[in-house]
């Protein structure tokens, strides 16, 4: 897999590896006190089958980025502002049917061909002959249509993520009724030319849309009751697979168990099941382990680490926890007051931080030669971001503070090779951003 | 605990919360006096009053009249209403149905009104249709039954003529069988279209007055229940499914909103009952409510018993429906804890 340098400065051309970039993203909240800008132009991009983390402290925008790849932000009060989130969704290999060749790189996936130029590469693609897809912009439908089959996410708190009163089956199963419903009918045999009322049925059925007279004919008609029990065995079927992939014992127990009779642990298995049951390429882990019991977050990394590689798909890392982030990232971003300050390889980001914020944050993790009751901490606190002025967020709280962090903004420009940070420490005559709106 | 076990075990607590509920009801009526009165005319001599007293048992000690009236319930005899000026048992079927099609016809319209317009509110939380919902739920809640009652009697009875009182129209009530002793049901039986349309037409006026302030509960408990769900978690996890917004809606929020909305429409079951007495005053209802009424006036105290103790039965019946409701719609739910 080839690895092209991030280039954040010219937004449009951007390399073919990425399957998604984010760029200029903003997102606002409308408050009493004016309007907050908890994301104010975050540019990153995610690499094909690479795992990026999303580092910062509560309140920098970290989760809300997160959420925008699926525009489940909360609307109102929540305004996307501007930017944009460039996603590439992929399909399998055709060169190897998924097993991984020399074709795609041994991932199993390539970029899905744009229906516009049909590979060649024009300006809906960018110019990659990949399909490009502004998630900002698309049509609710299409979002639908991505939400939990090209981009799943795994949430924070799996007790609050599950609905207490649906069997874990009923709502793994909602998954591949929504994405699925082909190929399970195809499962159930159920003939794709066929018509009439059954078929018709079946159809609604199996994809969620069925109504009142299809469930009580499902019910009552025998004919149709035997068909619906295929499809319905046909996803049981997949449930029971999607669920033994997490090395939950005894699947077809726990699908008709209800979330309350889980533990913490298996219920964050129940949730990375259903967050990767359709394959997807990209998966927004939201503090995945914070949760759980330090002795269940180790199995349940290891675990999103294997589905991932399996897979080949890519992971959004979100967590304010740097240990898990050095063991399991990539690449690392690292967000303050709604600004991507730094971004680059993990190695360099925790070995050779540059931003004054970064070294704090590192510094504040406490080890075993920490002095007792001594912790390190940076001083001040996260900026208030309603109409915030057009100066370095960090200034108020930075030791190194002169002249041109209060006068304008900082913008990510490189000090490596893949290695970028927003500081005038760093590029005295960096080139400054227009003044917030 | 097994459901079935819960059902089992509240049953036989029936009785005995019934014996409790009796006796007190029994104390507190004698207080009222003697129930004497109904037995009596004015050129009875004061032997003649001695006579009856005695032949009623009406002498002895309280404990001792108790225990020969809940024989007499026992035996399916609930003592003579002076009010209907025959026995309690032989009157009590028929209002009994009167005041049942009355409430189930004001409960359907509350819990089906008043879950919708939750819903409609609460999805679309601060906009024009919530505040109005909002509007029509405080007024709901606020304004008296009886007067609310009376306004629509006024307007749609009296000035505008479109909706009758009473419960029926004479000759089309005599023109069918009624086995059940429910107008609308007995219509149904019998096949007759004009029977059903005027047992319908002369419900609509007493079920809205009786239901409006349940809807108005329901409704706002429906909304504010429905506005926590969809600010949890799972309901975001049921959207990054790709679900759209009407299963979310269905099969996710709504869901668990009605948990705590289905309790508050257990308690307005007693509400209904206590509104009966009025609504049907007002629109010469032929039920319980009435007849509790006239009953209560004249001191007919075998009605009055009659009525505590069949609202008591109502009412654990349906606390009963209501835990098995709670416990069909969230499996986290231990009944019997």
């Amino acid at each position: 897999m080839s690895i092209s340098k991030t280039d954040t400065t010219g937004a449009q051309t951007v390399a073919p590896a990425t399957i998604a970039s984010v760029r200029g993203l903003k997102v606002h909240f409308r408050s009493k006190a004016g309007r907050v800008h908890a994301v104010d132009g975050v540019d990153f991009d995610v690499r094909d089958g690479e795992t990026l983390g999303l580092v910062g402290e509560t309140g920098c925008g970290k989760s809300v980025t997160g959420r925008a790849f699926l525009r489940l932000l909360p609307v109102p009060p929540g305004i996307l502002a501007g930017g944009s989130v460039m996603f590439r969704p992929q399909t399998s290999c055709g060169g190897c049917g998924g097993e991984g060749c020399a074709q795609c790189g041994g991932s199993g996936r390539r970029p899905t061909p744009c229906p516009t130029c049909r590979g060649q590469g024009c300006p809906d693609c960018q110019g990659t002959g990949a399909e490009t897809l502004d998630l900002l912009k698309v049509s609710d439908k299409q979002m639908r249509g991505i939400r939990g089959d090209r981009i799943a996410m795994i949430f924070q708190d799996p007790g609050k993520a599950l609905n207490p009163t649906l069997t874990i089956g009923e709502q793994l199963g909602e998954v591949f009724l929504q994405h699925r419903s082909v190929d399970l009918l195809e499962e159930a045999g159920i003939d794709s030319g066929e018509s009439g009322f059954q078929a018709g049925a079946l159809r609604r059925l199996a994809g969620q849309r069925d109504r009142r007279t299809d469930r009580m004919a499902a019910a009552l008609w025998p004919p149709l009751r035997r068909r619906a029990q295929s499809v319905r065995q046909a996803l049981d079927n997949r449930i029971a697979a999607a669920l033994g992939e997490t090395q939950i014992p005894n699947p077809r127990n726990i699908m008709r168990s209800y979330p309350h009779e889980l533990s913490g642990g298996m219920r964050q298995r129940v949730m990375i099941a259903q967050a990767l049951a359709c394959d997807p390429d990209l998966i927004i882990a939201d503090e995945p382990t914070t949760a759980l019991d330090v002795t269940v977050q180790a199995r349940i990394l290891d675990l999103i680490g294997q589905l991932q590689a399996k897979r080949g798909s890519s992971v959004i890392y979100i967590s304010h926890d740097l240990s898990v982030v050095r063991r399991i990232c990539d690449r690392v971003a690292v967000m303050y007051a709604g600004r991507v300050v730094e971004i680059g390889e993990t190695d360099q980001i925790f070995n050779d931080p540059r931003h004054p914020y970064t070294k704090g944050l590192l510094a504040a993790v406490p080890t075993t030669r920490t002095p007792r009751g001594k912790l390190a901490a940076i001083p001040g606190s996260v900026p208030e971001l309603v109409d915030p002025k057009p100066s370095c967020r960090f200034a108020d709280r930075c030791a190194q503070v002169h002249a041109a962090c209060t006068a304008s903004d900082p913008i990510l420009s490189a000090v490596n090779p893949g290695h970028d940070v927003a500081c005038f420490l760093e590029h005295p005559t960096s080139p400054k951003t227009e003044a917030a709106e | 605990m097994q459901l079935r076990d819960y059902i089992i075990r509240r049953l036989i607590a029936l009785p005995i919360l019934l014996l409790g509920v009796s006796i007190i009801v029994f104390s507190l009526t004698r207080i009222a006096g003697s129930p004497v009165g109904v037995y009596l005319s004015h050129e009875m001599s004061p032997e003649e009053v001695l006579q009856i007293e005695q032949r009623y048992n009406l002498d002895k000690p309280l404990p001792v009249q108790y225990a020969y009236w809940l024989r007499g319930v026992t035996q399916g005899d609930f003592g003579w209403s002076g009010v209907a000026s025959a026995p309690v048992a032989e009157v009590f079927p028929a209002k009994f149905a009167a005041t049942m099609e009355l409430s189930v016809a004001a409960a359907v319209v509350a819990v089906a009104l008043g879950l919708w317009l939750g819903t409609y509110a609460g999805v679309r939380r601060n906009k024009m249709p919530d505040h109005i919902t909002r509007i029509v739920a405080v007024s709901g809640a606020s304004l008296p039954l009886f007067w609310f009652g009376i306004v629509l009697l006024i307007v749609f009875w009296a000035n505008l003529g479109w909706f009758p009182v009473g419960r029926s129209t004479n000759d089309i009530w005599e023109s069918i069988a009624h086995p059940t002793g429910f107008y609308t049901l007995d219509a149904i039986l019998a096949g007759s279209w004009t029977a059903l349309m005027d047992a319908l037409w002369h419900l609509v006026l007493p079920s809205i007055t009786l239901g409006f302030g349940a809807v108005a509960i329901i409704a706002r408990m429906m909304r504010s229940s429905l506005i926590e769900e969809l600010q949890q978690d799972y309901v975001d996890a049921a959207r990054a499914k790709g679900l759209p917004e009407r299963l979310v809606l269905k099969r996710h929020a709504r869901r668990n909103a009605l948990v705590p909305t289905v309790t508050v429409i257990g308690l307005t079951i007693a509400f209904l009952m206590q509104g009966a007495i009025a609504a049907e005053i007002i629109f010469r209802w032929p039920g319980l409510g009435r007849w509790m009424a006239s009953a209560v006036v004249r001191g007919d105290q075998a009605t009055i018993m009659t009525y505590v103790l069949f609202t008591s039965v109502l009412f654990l019946v349906a606390n009963l429906v209501v835990d098995i409701i709670y416990a069909k719609l969230d499996p986290r739910v231990r009944l019997g804890d």
